[in-house]
């Protein structure tokens, strides 16, 4: 099979992360997958001439497209021109909505392509291929299917793990089924919470809290941590094969939810009587209410006092 | 006789994508614009939101320095918190920061540059067969080993903040969590081991027998030494660029800008000038001054925002306000055109070697007569030397000193002005934040790549790679390799340029 990279609205930072990937690295992925590398920005030695030429090819299906990847997100500013983000003088949208037509596979890769993401406002008018934020529809709209019949293939994260691109690539060359949630996100790795696998998970249990940077506690109740809210595999694949944000106490963003970056700061958490206003998945207010409380009760002399490493 | 020719060129393998438009008379450019075509508008997604909130959403402007962006925005928010983290915390995130930079030359400068000499025009050079051995796209030696070891480099962040890229674990106050002391000696294993790689393969000597050169004549003599040196990518760069020309290409208006980088913690024993390891500023020629941010003015004449005040704004002042785009006048590129003092500057690892008085860099601007794109590829390459012992150094003294604070409590940020000033992998990176009532009112950001990129000034003088490219060859519009590796030489990073953050795309025609 064959592949082609695009970038527009994006800061780059997926190709830096895929990077890092171990398989056992980037070279030996795209060997072992035996996938060609048509085009990628920041890899490709191609003339310009030559990538017109590879674009208008695929463009004209004279050469087939398997693989289509998105990084960053679609601009439509300003006034739904899409001239802020062009290619020969012409709106990047239309290249990438025509590209997305020709492939056999579409690939969203980060939120930003999957969802719009930053720059999603009135001006810039940034979205995702199938979804703004969480609504669908986006530059493809929802009934949108690649020539395989399946729709954009939503890969979250700010940026997306390595081991998450990797992993779909090597299922759609071997032809694997990917189911998706609701979000066009695979289930494989975002039907789990970033919360998974914390090392602060037993600080959370229990309910000991941090107001402040710098301990071992739960960022959930006061720092804004989105780890039990949002799905991701973080905690569980680890970043640079080494730890997490959340591990090393950084709160999670919450940057694979579509509708990150929320419009409410960040470093705090909302709440109504001292009880997160958002909570986990699933969970009845009332009764997490009791639970909390009992698990503060309960929380042993090792925790309180911060003993217990993380 | 002399035909004049006007042709486009859309540059890749550079962050984000960038387009040039040349005027060629004799086979050579006497004219050039350089256009950043994207606009992401993150100076106006800042307004409005929380104080600490530029933690998280700056470093997404660029996903290969957002380290650097991190630091910027939380040096801001230490400035307007009044206050200076405890000693750990600022070797923590000087020791991040440093392997952040180094990840970025040693990937730029061996995928996106070097690669260059794998092209079919260089086929009649004796080394062209090394070239494609090494570092030809997705296949050479050094490409795989430059992936190799740069991730594992990386893993030193992810022990110290979570994950690479994008993490936010500096706040105002210091760091969020002092790493455990095995996490720290890990980190000095891994760099300890990159450190080897990169004296055997980038160097092909040790780090001592590199820094013992002072002179181009020294260099010279360091080339001919052993068969090591020269088939390290050190000896390559500088046998082959000097084989196509480079030495005599590129050569800008040679002012050189740093803001400075890496604040050097009290009670360390690490050197450095102006409190810092790498020192800040701005050097006409050879003649070196000091800087100061206050001469720093945004002019918008030839970009795509609302005409503004003559001599432009100071960032604590600025406005983007932009205009659709197009063809409005003369306006051509979503990149500002900042000024220091009034004049364009060229920043990065050249500049910081030039305002560190390097006298062998000094003397390569001497014999080459001014900035070549082999003396800033070449700083590039050789910017980790300068790096490797501060950095050891802070991870032993942060192992001898565990128990020292990493974070002073600082109360909520309601109100203030600050700056945030540092040295990307590109050069010079400033955030101009104002917060009111806990919000943020004001943010303002200017990229190493506004300065390099930068599109012409009221005066209508040149940005820096636009002055660089007069007089390089371009016998194939359809493939510029010279005019793109001048370009390269200063490692653009398209996606952050746009002052309001943008990177580039496209075009513009003749």
């Amino acid at each position: 099979m064959n592949l082609y990279w695009i970038q527009s609205g994006g800061c780059g930072g997926d190709t830096m992360s895929f990077l890092n990937v171990e398989a056992p690295n980037l070279l030996g992925l795209f060997a072992e997958l035996n996938l060609e590398l048509l085009w990628h920005p920041s890899l490709s030695t191609l003339s310009p001439k030559q990538r017109l030429t590879l674009t208008d090819d695929l463009l004209a299906g004279t050469r087939p497209l398997d693989i289509l990847v998105v990084e960053g997100a679609i601009l439509r500013g300003p006034a739904s021109t899409g001239m802020y983000d062009t290619y020969q003088g012409k709106p990047k949208k239309d290249l990438i909505a025509k590209l997305a037509h020709q492939a056999r596979y579409v690939v969203a890769l980060g939120t930003c392509a999957a969802y719009g993401g930053l720059g999603v406002d009135a001006y810039v008018q940034a979205t995702g291929l199938q979804f703004l934020r969480q609504n669908p529809g986006g530059l493809l709209g929802s009934e949108f299917r690649s020539r395989s019949g399946l729709p954009v293939i939503n890969l979250a994260g700010c940026p997306c793990h390595p081991d998450v691109l990797a992993g779909t690539l090597t299922a759609l060359i071997a032809d694997i089924a990917l189911p998706l949630d609701n979000f066009h996100r695979p289930l494989a790795w975002y039907g789990m919470l970033v919360h998974q696998g914390c090392t602060r998970n037993e600080y959370h249990e229990y309910r000991i809290e941090e107001e402040d940077f710098g301990q071992k506690g739960c960022l959930f109740f006061h720092k804004g941590c989105h780890g039990p809210l949002v799905g991701g595999p973080c905690n569980k694949l680890l970043w640079n094969r080494r730890s997490s944000k959340t591990r090393a106490g950084v709160p999670c963003f919450g940057c694979t939810n579509p509708d990150f970056p929320m419009d409410y700061p960040f470093f705090e958490t909302r709440h109504i009587e001292n009880i997160p206003i958002t909570l986990p998945n699933g969970i009845n207010r009332a009764h997490y209410l009791v639970y909390k409380t009992m698990a503060a009760a309960a929380a042993p002399d090792r925790l309180k006092r911060r003993e217990t490493e993380i | 006789m002399s035909k004049r020719l006007e042709c486009a060129i859309p540059l890749n393998r550079v962050e984000g994508d960038l387009e040039l438009k040349v005027a060629v008379e004799n086979g050579r450019v006497v004219d050039s614009w350089s256009s950043g075509t994207m606009f992401r508008g993150f100076e106006r997604i800042m307004v409005g939101r929380g104080a600490l909130d530029g933690l998280v959403i700056t470093p997404r402007i660029c996903g290969i320095c957002s380290m650097t962006h991190l630091t910027a925005a939380v040096n801001a928010l230490d400035c307007i918190a009044g206050i200076v983290p405890p000693a750990n915390a600022i070797r923590l995130r000087n020791v991040a920061l440093m392997v952040e930079t180094i990840q970025s030359d040693i990937r730029q400068s061996l995928l996106m540059y070097l690669v260059d000499f794998a092209n079919p025009i260089f086929a009649d050079h004796a080394w062209y067969e090394q070239a494609v051995a090494r570092y030809q796209a997705m296949q050479g030696s050094r490409c795989i080993g430059a992936i190799k070891e740069t991730k594992r480099l990386l893993e030193i962040v992810a022990l110290i903040g979570g994950q690479w890229p994008h993490t936010s674990f500096m706040v105002p106050g210091g760091v969020v969590y002092a790493p455990p002391i095995n996490d720290l000696q890990k980190s000095l294993q891994l760099l300890k081991g990159f450190k080897r790689w990169y004296e055997q393969t980038v160097l092909g000597c040790s780090l001592a027998r590199w820094q013992a050169i002072t002179s181009v004549a020294e260099l010279d003599e360091w080339l001919n030494e052993q068969e090591t040196h020269r088939s390290s990518d050190v000896g390559f760069l500088l046998s082959a660029g000097r084989a196509i020309g480079l030495d005599r290409l590129g050569i800008g208006h040679a002012h050189f800008l740093s803001y400075g980088a890496f604040n050097i913690p009290e009670g360390s024993l690490v050197v450095g000038s102006t409190g810092q390891l790498v020192a800040s500023g701005f050097a006409v020629g050879q003649e070196v001054g000091s800087f100061d941010q206050r001469h720093i003015a945004e002019q918008v004449a030839y970009s795509w925002y609302a005409d503004q005040t003559p001599g432009g704004l100071h960032p604590m002042e600025g406005v983007t306000t932009p205009v659709a785009s197009g063809a409005e006048g003369n306006k051509y590129s979503w990149v500002k055109a900042p000024r220091y003092a009034g004049q364009a500057a060229e920043t990065g690892p050249l500049a910081e070697r030039v305002v560190a008085r390097d006298p062998l860099f000094l003397d390569l601007l001497q014999c080459d007569q001014g900035a070549s794109s082999l003396t800033r590829q070449l700083a590039r390459l050789i910017r980790a030397t300068h790096l490797f012992a501060a950095a050891e150094q802070w991870l032993n003294e942060m192992i001898a000193h565990q128990a020292m604070p990493y974070y002073l409590p600082v109360p909520p940020l309601l109100n203030g002005e600050g700056v945030g000033l540092t040295q990307a992998a590109r050069g010079a990176l400033g955030h101009w934040v104002k917060i009111r009532e806990g919000r943020i009112t004001h943010y303002q950001i200017i990229t190493p790549t506004a300065w390099n990129g930068s599109p012409r000034d009221e005066q209508g003088v040149r940005g820096a790679w636009e002055q660089a490219l007069i007089g390089t060859p371009l016998a194939d519009p359809d493939d510029p390799v010279l005019a793109g590796m001048v370009v390269r030489s200063f490692d653009p990073c398209l996606v952050c340029s746009v002052h309001v953050i943008g990177g580039g795309r496209r075009r513009l025609m003749a």
